[in-house]
C-alpha cells in the first residue's frame, strides 16, 4: 500500500505541487520563529553567562513576588549599605567584595537637541555604573586610555562612544534625575569577550560620582570574588548569615541560570504567538488540502473502483491516500523547515545588520524540526481524511462506469451541520465575551473555529442562488463568458464554497484586527481630545523627575502641574498598583473615569472593577501596604476603568506608604489665553538644561504618536497574516487549474464549437474574481462582526465606541480583486493552451 | 451434462432490479446459471439483455436483489462487503474493456498488484511463464500510457492469471481493440484455459469473439434463452439473429 501511495503522487506530482506549497508555508512560519527564539535565547544565555562568568558570589535583592513591574533595565533601590559591604568582606572565604551601584541615566549623544520628539533619546537604554577596576567585577576590559581615577571621569564601551559621536578628552552628557552631568572621556572598555550588549551603552565612573547621581549612599548589589580554593556554595551560604532581610547571595552560575530560564520563559510566549499563526496558516492550508483531494478522489473514481474490484478493501484504499497525504506532508514539512531556517538565518543577518549581534548561533533546533512535521503531518492528515472516506465508500461498480463525476449528493446534511456549528460557534463567542467563565479566550478561539466551518459549510448553499442571481449579471456583462462561469460555480457549490472559505478566514482575521485597533484608536483620540490640560509631560526614559515637575510649574504661563505616581502595595497579601494623583487638580486636566470626582476623595481611596470583585464597596475600610509604610483608608469612591492602577490615593497617602514614588505621567495646564504654541517652545527651553530626557507633547501629538503605535501592531499582525493569505490564493488557484483538468474534455468541446481562447481565459477569470470576492465579503461580514463584539465585551476597559475600518475594507476588497485575477492567470492560461483534439480524446 | 464437472461458480434464481417505482427495471429475472471449471464460457446477448449485470452479481461486485450466488462452494450473496473483497482479491481476476491498469504503475507493477495486496510471494516462474506467452517481457517497466491498446489488456490478462485465481471475469476484453490485437487476446485467453486450466466467464456481443469460448451462453431480458457447445462465430451470429439482435 505504501508503495502505491508514493507512487501514485510521483506519477502526478503537479496536482499537489499547491497543496505542499500551502503546507510548507505555514511550516516555515512555525520553524522560523523557532530558529530565531532559538538563536535569540542562545545569545542572551551566552550574555548572562559573560556577565556573571567573572562574580563567584552575588550579593542582592531578593526577587518578590509583588514586584509586577520588573523592568530588567531599571536600576533597583539602594539596600546594601557600606557597613554591609564591610560584613561580607569579613566572611570566611571571600576574597574580594565590591559593592555595585547602578545610575538610572542615559548617556546622550554629542549632537543631541532637545526637540521635544519622543524618539529622539530613545532606543536601546544607558547601563551606567560604578568601576571597580577589577575586571572580573566589572565584566569589562579596559582597551584604550585609563580607568576613571577622578569623580569627573567616565569610561564607555567601545562601541557605544563613536556611535554617540565621543572621542577620549571629549566632555561626555549624562542625563539623570538631578539635570545633566558632564564628564571626561578617559578610556574604552569591552564588555565581556565581544562586547555583545544588544545595542545598550555602557558606562562606568567612580563610586563616588556614581553615588551622586544615584543620590544615594548604598549598593544595589555586592559582588564577591572567593579567595583560592574556597567553595562558593558555602561562601554563599555563609554571606547570606550576615546580610539583611530580603536580601540573598546567590552564585553566578546559579544567577546565570536564572536569568536565562526568566528570559526562556519570555521566549516561549513568542513561540506560542508564532505557532498560533503558523496553526491559522495551516488551517487556511487545510482548506486547500480538502479540496485537493477531493477532486483527486473524484478524478481518480475508476481507479479506485478497479482496486476494490481486484480486491483492496475500503479501508485499505482509505489507507493508501492517507498515506498518499503523509507522503505530502513529510516532504512539505520539510520545505518548510529548510524555507523557515533560511528566512531565520536571513533576517537574523538583516538584524544584525541594522542593531548589532543580538542572536547567538543561528542553528536549526530540534524544536522547529519536531513542530515543523507535527504541525505538517497533523494538519495534512487530518483536511485528507474526509476525502479519504469518501473514496473508501467508492464501489467497484464505479471501475465500470463511462466516465467519472462526483456525485450529486444534496446540500442539506451539510447544511443542517453547517448552522448547527455556526450557531454552536456565536454561543461560544457570546460566552467567552459577555459571561464571567474561566478561560474566556478560548471560549472565544474555539467559538471562532467552529464558526468558520460552519459558516464554510454553509456558504455552499449561499453559493448556489449567488451564482444563479450573478448569471444575469455576468451573462448581460461577458455573455457566453459569464454565463459559462456561473454555472461552473454552481457546478461543485462544495468546492467553490471551501476555496472561498479559506481567504474567508484570512480576510476575517484581518477585518477583526482592524475593526479592533480602529477602536483603539477612536478611543484613544478621544481620550486625549477630552483631556483638558495643554501638555502631557512624558519622560523618554524611566520615570518623570520630581525637579522636572518643580521646574515646569515655575514658569509663567503655567497654571498649575499635575502628576501621577505608581508604585504596588500589598492589599490582602497580595500586590497592587497604587495610583497617587493629587485630587484637586486631576479631573481639571484630564477627564477620568471615576464616580465621584476625585475631589472627594477625601483622603481616602478610589478602587478599580477589579478591586471592587474582591467584595470591597464604598464605605469599607482597606490597609495598604507599601515599602514604607502602611495606611489604613476609607473607600470613596469608585474607579470605572480596568487595567489602569487598583487603586488611587492622594499624593500624601502616596508619600506615607512609599516615600518617594515614580512619577508616569504629568500633565500641564496653561493660564487661560496664553499661546500654547509658544508657550511648548518656552518650557521645551526651560527644561533642556537640566531634563533633556523629558518632553512635553500636546494631547493631539500624543494621539498621533499613540495612533502610529496602533497601526504598527496592526502592520505586523497583518503580516503574519501574510502567509496565509497567500495560501488563500494559491488555494484559488489550485481549485481552479484541478479543476480545468477535470473539465479538459468540455473545454475542448467549448473550444470546437467556436469558443475563442480568450473567451475561455476568461470564463476561468471571472470564476476566480466570484470565488475570491465572495470568500473576501463573507470574511468581512464575519471579521467586522467578530471585531465589534470583541470591542463591546471590552467597554469595561475603556472601549467607548466601535469603529467600522472602512477604507481597509475597502483596500481589502481591492486586494481581493487583485488575487482573483492573480490566481487565475495560470489555470487560464492552461485552459486556453488546450490543444482542440487531445482535449476531446482525453480520458481523465 | 454439467453434472460430473466441477462449478466456478453458480447462480440460482438470481433476481437483480435497478432503481424502484415506475423506473424499475429488472436486469436479470429469476436466473440459473453455471459456470464450469477448466472451461472458457461467454455470456452474449443483445444490449439491455443483463448480461453485464450478470457478471457484475456473479463477481461480487453488485448485490443481487433476490436468489443467491457461490464462488466455487462459498456462498457470496449473503456475505458482508469485507468478506465479498476477500473473495474477489483471494479467488478471483479481472479484465474489463477499459482503464485497467493503475496509471501510476508499470506494467509489472500492475501484473503483481493482487499479490502485493494480499501480501501472497510471486511465483517467478509462473509469473515468467504468463509473461513469456503474452509477449510482455520488454514492456515490463513501462507505464500504462506508454503501451498500447493491445498491450494494456494483455497486462490486464497477465494480472488476472498471475494469482491463479479460481475464475476470471473478463467484461468485453476486445471490445476496444483492433480486430488483430483481439484475436491475439482471445487466443491467449483461450491457451490459458486449455495449457493451465483456468475458468474464465467473458461478457461479450461479439460471436467471434465467443467463438473462442467452450460454451455460450444466450441471454435475452434477464433469463438465459440458449446455450450453445463448441460455438463457431457463424452459428452463434445465426442464433443471435434469431434472437432479433
Amino acid at each position: 500500500m505504501f508503495r502505491l501511495a508514493v507512487k501514485s503522487v510521483k506519477h502526478n506530482p503537479k496536482r499537489l505541487v499547491l497543496t505542499a506549497i500551502a503546507v510548507a508555508l505555514g511550516v516555515a512560519l512555525a520553524a522560523a520563529t523557532f530558529t530565531l527564539t532559538n538563536a535569540l535565547s542562545g545569545g542572551f544565555h551566552q550574555l548572562f553567562e559573560e556577565i556573571y562568568a567573572g562574580t563567584d558570589v552575588i550579593v542582592e535583592e531578593a526577587p518578590s513576588d509583588t514586584d509586577e513591574d520588573g523592568d530588567q533595565f531599571a536600576a533597583g533601590d539602594s539596600v546594601f549599605t557600606t557597613d554591609d559591604l564591610a560584613a561580607v568582606q569579613a566572611v570566611d572565604g571571600v576574597g574580594l567584595a565590591v559593592g555595585g551601584i547602578q545610575v538610572m541615566g542615559a548617556v546622550l549623544p554629542a549632537d543631541f537637541e532637545p526637540s521635544g520628539d519622543l524618539m529622539a533619546a530613545g532606543g536601546a537604554p544607558s547601563q551606567l555604573f560604578n568601576w571597580a577596576g577589577e575586571p572580573r567585577i566589572d565584566q569589562s576590559t579596559l582597551v584604550e586610555g585609563h580607568g576613571p581615577e577622578t569623580d569627573e571621569q567616565i569610561v564607555l564601551d567601545v562601541d557605544s562612544a563613536p556611535r554617540l559621536g565621543y572621542a577620549i578628552g571629549d566632555p561626555v552628557a549624562i542625563a539623570t534625575d538631578s539635570g545633566v552631568t558632564e564628564l571626561e572621556l578617559v578610556g574604552l572598555v569591552r564588555f565581556g569577550e565581544s562586547n555583545s550588549l544588544q545595542g545598550a551603552t555602557l558606562g562606568y565612573m567612580t563610586e563616588a560620582t556614581a553615588w551622586e547621581l544615584a543620590q544615594s549612599d548604598g549598593y544595589q548589589s555586592i559582588s564577591v570574588i572567593v579567595s583560592d580554593g574556597a567553595d562558593k556554595d558555602a561562601v554563599a551560604t555563609a554571606i547570606s548569615d550576615v546580610i539583611p532581610d530580603g536580601t540573598r547571595a546567590i552564585t553566578g552560575e546559579d544567577k546565570a541560570a536564572e536569568q536565562a530560564q526568566e528570559l526562556d520563559d519570555l521566549l516561549q510566549y513568542i513561540d506560542i504567538f508564532a505557532i498560533a499563526f503558523a496553526l491559522i496558516a495551516l488551517f487556511v492550508g487545510s482548506y486547500i488540502i480538502v479540496n485537493t483531494f477531493r477532486i483527486i478522489v473524484t478524478q481518480r473514481t475508476r481507479e479506485f473502483g478497479l482496486l476494490r474490484a481486484i480486491g483492496v478493501s475500503g479501508r485499505q484504499l482509505r489507507t493508501m491516500i492517507l498515506l498518499e497525504a503523509l507522503v505530502i506532508a513529510v516532504v512539505a514539512s520539510t520545505v518548510g523547515i529548510a524555507l523557515g531556517y533560511l528566512g531565520a538565518l536571513g533576517l537574523s543577518a538583516v538584524v544584525e545588520a541594522v542593531s548589532g549581534n543580538i542572536f547567538g548561533t543561528v542553528t536549526l533546533p530540534l524544536d522547529a524540526l519536531l513542530w515543523g512535521y507535527a504541525l505538517g503531518a497533523l494538519v495534512t492528515l487530518i483536511a485528507a481524511l474526509m476525502p479519504a472516506i469518501h473514496a473508501s465508500t467508492i464501489s467497484p461498480m464505479e471501475a465500470l462506469r463511462e466516465s467519472a463525476t462526483e456525485s450529486k449528493k444534496p446540500l442539506r446534511l451539510r447544511n443542517i451541520v453547517g448552522g448547527a456549528l455556526a450557531l454552536l460557534g456565536v454561543l461560544a463567542i457570546v460566552v467567552g465575551l459577555y459571561m464571567d467563565v474561566p478561560r474566556p479566550y478560548v471560549y472565544v478561539g474555539a467559538g471562532a473555529m467552529v464558526l468558520i466551518i460552519g459558516v464554510t459549510l454553509l456558504a455552499a448553499q449561499v453559493l448556489v442562488p449567488l451564482a444563479y442571481g450573478l448569471k444575469t449579471l455576468l451573462t448581460r456583462l461577458f455573455r457566453v463568458d459569464g454565463k459559462l462561469a456561473a454555472n461552473n460555480i454552481r457546478r461543485e457549490p462544495r468546492r467553490s464554497a471551501n476555496t472561498a472559505a479559506a481567504l474567508m478566514i484570512g480576510v476575517m482575521l484581518l477585518a477583526l484586527v482592524s475593526t479592533f485597533t480602529e477602536s483603539l484608536k477612536s478611543v484613544v483620540t478621544d481620550q486625549f481630545a477630552s483631556s483638558d490640560a495643554d501638555f502631557f509631560v512624558l519622560s523618554t526614559q524611566g520615570a518623570i523627575p520630581a525637579g522636572a515637575i518643580d521646574t515646569l510649574e515655575s514658569q509663567d504661563g503655567v497654571a498649575f502641574v499635575t502628576s501621577t505616581g505608581i508604585d504596588s502595595a500589598q492589599y490582602d497579601g497580595v500586590g497592587y498598583a497604587v495610583a497617587s494623583i493629587d485630587p484637586e487638580t486631576a479631573d481639571a486636566a484630564f477627564d477620568y473615569n471615576n464616580e465621584p470626582d476625585f475631589d472627594q476623595l477625601d483622603g481616602g481611596v478610589f478602587i478599580d472593577p477589579v478591586i471592587q470583585e474582591l467584595g470591597v464597596e464604598v464605605g469599607d475600610q482597606v490597609t495598604l501596604e507599601g515599602a514604607e509604610g502602611s495606611a489604613t483608608l476609607e473607600v470613596t469612591g469608585l474607579y470605572l476603568n480596568e487595567g489602569d492602577a487598583n487603586f488611587w490615593v492622594d499624593e500624601a497617602t502616596g508619600a506615607e506608604l512609599f516615600g518617594e514614588y515614580d512619577i508616569i505621567q504629568a500633565m500641564v495646564v496653561l493660564d487661560e489665553g496664553v499661546d500654547a504654541e509658544a508657550a511648548q517652545e518656552q518650557l521645551t527651553e526651560a527644561l533642556a538644561a537640566d531634563y533633556p530626557l523629558v518632553v512635553l507633547q500636546a494631547p493631539d501629538e500624543l494621539a498621533q504618536f499613540a495612533n502610529q503605535f496602533i497601526d504598527l501592531l496592526l502592520g505586523v499582525i497583518s503580516a503574519m497574516l501574510g502567509a496565509a493569505l497567500i495560501i488563500a490564493v494559491l488555494g484559488v488557484a489550485n481549485t481552479l487549474l484541478l479543476s480545468v483538468t477535470e473539465r479538459t474534455r468540455e473545454i475542448g468541446l467549448l473550444r470546437a464549437v467556436g469558443v475563442r481562447r480568450r473567451s475561455v481565459r476568461r470564463m476561468i477569470r471571472i470564476e476566480s474574481l466570484v470565488m475570491a470576492i465572495f470568500g473576501t465579503f463573507l470574511g468581512m461580514i464575519l471579521g467586522v462582526g467578530l471585531g465589534v463584539a470583541l470591542v463591546k465585551a471590552l467597554e469595561e476597559f475603556g472601549f467607548s465606541s466601535v469603529a467600522i475600518p472602512w477604507t481597509w475594507l475597502g483596500i481589502y476588497m481591492v486586494l481581493a480583486i487583485v488575487a482573483g485575477v492573480v490566481a487565475a492567470m495560470s489555470p487560464a492560461r492552461r485552459a486556453a493552451k488546450l490543444d482542440i483534439l487531445q482535449a476531446i480524446a482525453f480520458d481523465g | 451434462m454439467t453434472t460430473t464437472v466441477t462449478l466456478a461458480a453458480s447462480m440460482r434464481g438470481g433476481t437483480k432490479d435497478y432503481g424502484s417505482g415506475d423506473a424499475a427495471v429488472r436486469a436479470l429475472d429469476g436466473i440459473d446459471v453455471d459456470i464450469a471449471a477448466a472451461e472458457f464460457t461467454a455470456i452474449m446477448g443483445p444490449s439491455g439483455s443483463g448480461k453485464s449485470t450478470l457478471l457484475h452479481t456473479l463477481a461480487g461486485l453488485d448485490r443481487l436483489t433476490a436468489g443467491e450466488s457461490w464462488i466455487g462452494d462459498q456462498q457470496i450473496s449473503s456475505l458482508s462487503e469485507d468478506k465479498i473483497t476477500q473473495v474477489r482479491r483471494d479467488k478471483i481476476g479481472f479484465v474489463f474493456q477499459a482503464f485497467n491498469l493503475i496509471p501510476s504503475l508499470t506494467a509489472r507493477e500492475n501484473i503483481t498488484l493482487p499479490l502485493d495486496i494480499s501480501g501472497r510471494d510471486i511465483d517467478p516462474a509462473w509469473f515468467d511463464e504468463i509473461i513469456g506467452i503474452l509477449g510482455l517481457a520488454d514492456r515490463l517497466t513501462h507505464l500504462p500510457a506508454e503501451l498500447s491498446g493491445g498491450q494494456q489488456q494483455r497486462v490486464a490478462v497477465a494480472r488476472a492469471l498471475v494469482a491463479r485465481p479460481e475464475l476470471i471475469f473478463a467484461d468485453e476484453p476486445s471490445g476496444n481493440l483492433d480486430s488483430r490485437s483481439g484475436a491475439e487476446l482471445l487466443g491467449f485467453m483461450r491457451r490459458a484455459v486449455k495449457e493451465f486450466g483456468q475458468t474464465i466467464a467473458m461478457v461479450t456481443h461479439d460471436p467471434s469473439a465467443a467463438s473462442y469460448a467452450d460454451r455460450v451462453l444466450f441471454l435475452a431480458d434477464g433469463r438465459i434463452v440458449d446455450e450453445m457447445r463448441e460455438p463457431t462465430a457463424d452459428r452463434v451470429l445465426d442464433r443471435m439473429k434469431q434472437m432479433g439482435h
